[in-house]
């Protein structure tokens, strides 16, 4: 049991040294980026663009618009650099940037998409960005897509990204009563289209 | 506890935020309850399949280039689609984007305006396509100009494949275009009396993009068959 105890410690000891490497070489990419090195950013870029990429898509549910809002979060993240103070990981210091540029750019073409896509979704003609279901026959992307905005953006940042309603209620300028709300909204249609 | 109170707290007790009593009378209603069972059956399934989902995507093309030219003081650089409201964007880039594209895939077009454009379409009625230019700002009119080629350039590769899309596809594709179309109408009508407008110069950019966007993906779908 000890030789077992020893092997997770050491483990453990092996990732929480990686892990400050990791965050040892990422202060280091952003304190060149901060001195204009572009190379050092797009390294950070590397690191962070499926993620950021993800959490876009999912809020918008659309691709193109996704890519779009990447490159948004990414040039806006280039020039606030300089507020990046390297308490916190670089991603973390991304993640509220993200929710405001896919979030707010969803609210300014909400009233202009309404009109111009008022047939059908061209989305639809081709195939989004799937994730490995772990079923067959229940499509939560497609379901998550067709749920009301707000209920949705709560949705995926609580149960996809596992934020809890009070970081929901600070990134959404949200009560977090209302962040349950819109949570059990979410959940209500999403298990009638998972029963259908 | 009803069936119905069930309900407002069955999100609680599996997100683990009920102790004690409150927890108890959840679990005690479904101990004798089939249908709430069901309920949270279902709902732990979606649960499941939620907290499955990757958080990590990738996007369908290198992002970085366009991200490099609006950082690195590229000549579009100063079209930024900023927080200060619009000032003629990712327009430039998104076009040269598009135009990349439709040049890899498309023989280039000769440089002459085409006035309009019509598709034989697959409904009886067949599309319009009105070409613009309204824009004031010389740049804006430039990258409005390129987008109308691109979507020309589009829109000659889907009728030479259009044989091998069904005709219902290219009847939605037809409706939307027309959409599009009578909305970037709408914005050069618009732009007319209100030339500086900000908000008009990004519909206007906007709704060019989503036209050669509707245009890209049914040209994609059309050559993947």
């Amino acid at each position: 049991m000890e030789g077992l105890v020893g092997v997770v410690i050491g483990e453990t000891r092996i990732a929480m040294r990686e892990d400050e490497d990791r965050r040892a070489t990422e202060l280091r990419l952003v304190r060149q980026a901060q001195a204009g090195d572009l190379v050092a950013f797009e390294r950070l870029y590397r690191e962070n663009e499926r993620k950021v990429f993800g959490l876009c898509f999912r809020l918008s549910s659309d691709p193109a618009l996704a890519e779009e809002l990447t490159q948004e979060v990414f040039v806006r993240a280039w020039r606030k650099l300089s507020s990046f103070r390297g308490e916190s990981a670089f991603s973390s210091w991304l993640y509220p940037l993200t929710v405001n540029v896919a979030l707010s750019e969803r609210r300014s073409r909400r009233r202009r998409d309404a009109r111009i896509v008022a047939t059908e979704d061209p989305a639809s003609l081709e195939r989004a960005p799937r994730s490995p279901a772990p079923e067959a026959g229940f499509d939560l992307e497609k379901a998550m897509a067709a749920l009301p905005p707000g209920a949705r953006a709560v949705f995926v940042l609580h149960d996809v990204e596992g934020r809890t309603h009070e970081e929901i209620a600070r990134l959404l300028g949200l009560a977090p009563g209302t962040s349950k709300a819109q949570l059990h909204r979410a959940r209500r249609l999403l298990r009638e289209a998972l029963a259908s | 506890m009803t069936c119905q109170e069930l309900d407002l707290r069955l999100d609680d007790w599996l997100d683990g935020a009920l102790t004690g009593d409150a927890a108890r009378e959840v679990e005690s209603h479904l101990a004798g309850c089939a249908a709430c069972r069901e309920r949270e059956r279902e709902l732990r399934q979606l649960l499941a399949h939620a907290a499955a989902l990757p958080r990590s995507l990738a996007p369908s093309r290198d992002l970085w280039p366009e991200i490099a030219e609006r950082t690195s003081g590229g000549w579009s650089s100063w079209l930024v689609w900023g927080a200060h409201g619009f000032q003629p964007v990712a327009l430039a880039a998104a076009a040269a984007v598009v135009l990349g594209l439709a040049a890899l895939v498309f023989t280039r077009l000769a440089p002459e305006r085409v006035r309009t454009v019509t598709m034989p379409a697959a409904s009886p009625s067949a599309t319009t396509f009105v070409a613009g230019g309204s824009a004031a700002d010389p740049v804006l009119a430039q990258a409005e100009r390129e987008y109308e080629e691109a979507a020309k350039a589009l829109l000659e590769a889907l009728q030479r494949h259009r044989g091998l899309l069904p005709a219902e596809d290219l009847a939605r594709v037809e409706s939307n275009l027309q959409v599009i179309d009578r909305a970037l109408a709408e914005v050069r009508e618009a732009l007319v009396k209100d030339p500086a407008n900000p908000e008009l110069n990004r519909m206007l950019v906007a709704t060019h993009r989503k036209k050669v966007d509707v245009l890209r993906r049914v040209v994609r779908l059309s050559t993947a068959l």
